[in-house]
């Protein structure tokens, strides 16, 4: 009796971190004419959970679940001050739960945004505004919260040079709000550390910080859309990144749930490409 | 057990080495203190970073003994104006123990608006010695007392005009043997004013992209250098070093001493060397702009000493420069140098002796419509400026004097406390993170 609810529960959450990790490092302005396009490619797996008071425990009757996560970000620097910003996501869902399998696909939420470079202290830190507006690709309510919504972010980023190599610092926190009856409102956030180890910048390390925290009117199972909307979580990931010229770069990443209210307790695992063309 | 026994001789080694090294050392401090090496020093800490204050100049002067004797003197200060007129002082009397330092603060009791100099002095038992140095106070509110002329701009458009007439016969030589790592190198030749032969350098990141366009570096030359292709790593960035006339591989009807350029007919404005130096310039850029590799509107005019005065004068005279970056620029507020500096005042006198009817007041009249102040007017576009406080060849109340007149809202001005004629690096880095911003290099 408890499948398809649980299934349903972790299912998003599972595209939300997903969606967390392959991010692009932003806050930085985009270089006006530049276009930038980052696909990815994210695997997620989980057989625990968080409950509603934060506990690890397993999923029920040996669940698992797994994920595969495919997304394309871009960016396009429209002029010095403002940047496109937009991203398409594609998932594909497995839940295993005593010999019952349920599996979707399909796109989810599309965002398209504005960036907007807002100021800058001495020219080393950078703060920025961004909005989105968040489209629903789908109609099957496995895959999302069907609703359309919007986020307003505020990023801030500087780098500079520590023991002889690069390093940049970014900070980013969104709120978002899906609209319609109950839609929750989101509190994403991330912080990245990310440093250079040669003298070319070729290789380079980066470890990042984040989480949502979602709230809504409705905290309780929703029979209309059947996922949570009253959850949080914290996730650690470190990437490695290999530049093989200055405007492709590949990033390995590794990440795991640290905390969390009614979620699951899973980890990831991504490949994401960064490829600059009129930089 | 018997591990604790195998331990005991070995302790009692250890022991007996340090009690054989104790007399040693002891006796290494005893010598030290009649080492010649070991001297009274002192340190004098500026109350701020830059040593600009709002009101009173505030700074802290230690002495510090480390020898065995006690010293006993005077610490002291005197407070002159820029031209050398004693101001105020203040001198008190010192007690300094052997192995001891001791801090003074003084207040400086100056209210003007203004930079100053100010020695500090210790003149105690066995040591004497003098600390030079200079602070400001409001050099926001800095303003010349002498007037631009009212034809300046017309004396400019005039020479434009003229070169305007000049044919450029624009010349790009490639030299693959100067080749760096990662730039290609180029001879520049183009015709200036009075169809003069100016030459410089181009270096241009290589890359395959053959339609990338590149942002330029317009480097302007301090005085009598000879500039040398320049390297440079950043691959946005095409960079141009000009020799302008009587300079580097411009040298040609015009190759005098290096101290005879300063005033090469500074007797008639419309032949003063700089006003041929400056066209020289302007010329560069219009070869920036005939270059379709290059981007015609970013371009970042910078140097130092004469290359920032002509900085400020070519983002003066010509709107298609973009930012300017002007380090310790010579030539500002040039009546005013007379009594701050020697060089370049004391060239213009010796030329004076040499020419019969000549006076420096005429000499003045024509350095009027060369003086950096009197370009500051008309630079609107974003500008940095580099000032050092010991500068003996471009003072601060100077440099200042002419900046505050600078009418473009964005503009920076980076005071160095204890550095003469030049600029940190803190600079140099700031300039490539202000110049890739604002050409959206990002």
């Amino acid at each position: 009796m408890k499948f398809v609810p649980q299934y349903k529960k972790y299912l998003l959450l599972a595209l939300l971190t997903l969606g967390t990790v392959c991010s692009y490092a932003g806050g930085f302005p985009t270089r006006p004419g530049s276009l930038l396009i980052s696909p990815s490619v994210n695997y997620f797996f989980a057989n625990k959970q968080f409950d509603s008071l934060g506990v690890k425990k397993p999923f029920p009757d040996n669940g698992k679940f797994n994920s595969v996560y495919i997304s394309l970000y871009t960016e396009y620097g429209i002029s010095r001050r403002f940047t496109f910003v937009g991203s398409l996501p594609y998932v594909i869902n497995n839940y295993q739960q005593d010999g019952k399998t349920f599996a979707s696909s399909g796109l989810t939420d599309m965002e398209t945004g504005i960036k907007y470079y807002l100021a800058n202290i001495n020219y080393k830190y950078y703060f920025s505004l961004q909005a989105t507006a968040i489209t629903p690709l789908y109609t099957n309510p496995n895959l999302g919260y069907q609703e359309e919504g919007a986020e307003f972010k505020v990023a801030f980023a500087c780098s500079g040079t520590m023991l002889h190599r690069d390093y940049y610092f970014t900070l980013e926190n969104g709120i978002r709000q899906y609209f319609g009856d109950n839609g929750p409102v989101q509190d994403r956030y991330t912080g990245t550390f990310g440093l250079t180890l040669d003298k070319k910048s070729r290789e380079q390390i980066a470890v990042s910080l984040g989480g949502f925290y979602t709230v809504s009117n409705l905290k309780k199972f929703n029979a209309k859309s059947n996922l949570s909307k009253d959850f949080s979580f914290k996730q650690a990931s470190i990437s490695y990144g290999h530049s093989f010229s200055k405007d492709f770069t590949v990033f390995l990443t590794g990440g795991t749930f640290i905390a969390g209210r009614n979620t699951g307790a899973g980890s990831s695992a991504a490949v994401s490409i960064v490829y600059k063309i009129g930089s | 057990m018997l591990k604790r026994l195998y331990k005991i001789p070995v302790i009692i080694i250890c022991l007996a080495a340090m009690a054989c090294a104790m007399p040693a050392r002891a006796q290494e401090k005893e010598d030290s203190d009649d080492k010649p090496g070991k001297e009274i020093s002192t340190v004098l800490t500026s109350g701020n970073k830059t040593s600009v204050f709002d009101s009173q100049a505030h700074y802290t002067f230690e002495v510090i003994n480390p020898t065995a004797n006690p010293q006993t003197g005077t610490v002291s200060y005197q407070v002159t104006t820029e031209k050398g007129e004693p101001l105020n002082s203040k001198e008190i009397k010192v007690n300094i123990g052997k192995n001891s330092s001791e801090k003074y603060s003084f207040d400086i009791p100056e209210t003007h608006i203004g930079f100053y100099k100010v020695n500090f002095m210790v003149n105690v038992s066995d040591y004497d010695d003098t600390v030079r140095r200079v602070f400001g106070l409001q050099p926001e509110n800095i303003k010349s007392k002498n007037a631009r002329p009212a034809d300046f701009d017309q004396f400019w458009q005039t020479a434009k005009d003229e070169l305007a007439k000049v044919s450029p016969n624009f010349k790009v030589i490639p030299m693959p043997k100067l080749n760096l790592d990662n730039r290609e190198v180029y001879l520049i030749e183009m015709q200036s004013l009075d169809n003069y032969t100016i030459r410089g350098w181009m270096t241009i990141p290589i890359t395959k992209n053959k339609n990338k366009k590149f942002a330029v570096l317009l480097r302007l030359p301090g005085y009598q250098l000879d500039l040398q292709p320049v390297e440079g790593s950043d691959n946005d960035l095409a960079i141009i070093a000009l020799n302008v006339r009587g300079q580097g591989n411009s040298r040609g009807p015009i190759d005098t001493r290096k101290d005879e350029f300063i005033f090469y007919h500074s007797e008639d404005r419309n032949k003063y060397v700089m006003r041929g130096v400056i066209m020289d310039c302007l010329r560069c850029v219009d070869f920036i702009c005939s270059q379709p590799r290059l981007k015609h509107d970013n371009i970042l005019a910078s140097g130092g000493s004469m290359g920032g005065y002509l900085a400020l004068a070519t983002a003066s005279l010509d709107k298609r420069v973009a930012l300017c970056s002007a380090q310790n620029p010579i030539l500002c507020d040039i009546r005013n140098l007379k009594g701050e500096v020697q060089w370049p005042i004391t060239s213009f006198e010796k030329y004076i002796q040499t020419k019969p009817g000549l006076t420096m007041d005429k000499v003045m009249d024509n350095l009027d419509y060369f003086d950096g102040k009197n370009f500051a007017d008309n630079i609107k576009c974003p500008l940095i400026m580099g000032v050092g406080l010991l500068d003996h060849f471009a003072p601060p109340n100077n440099e200042f004097a002419t900046y505050n007149i600078i009418p473009s809202k964005n503009k920076r001005i980076m005071v160095f406390k204890d550095l003469g004629h030049e600029i940190s690096q803190q600079y140099k880095d700031f300039e490539g993170r202000w110049m890739r911003d604002n050409f959206g290099l990002f």
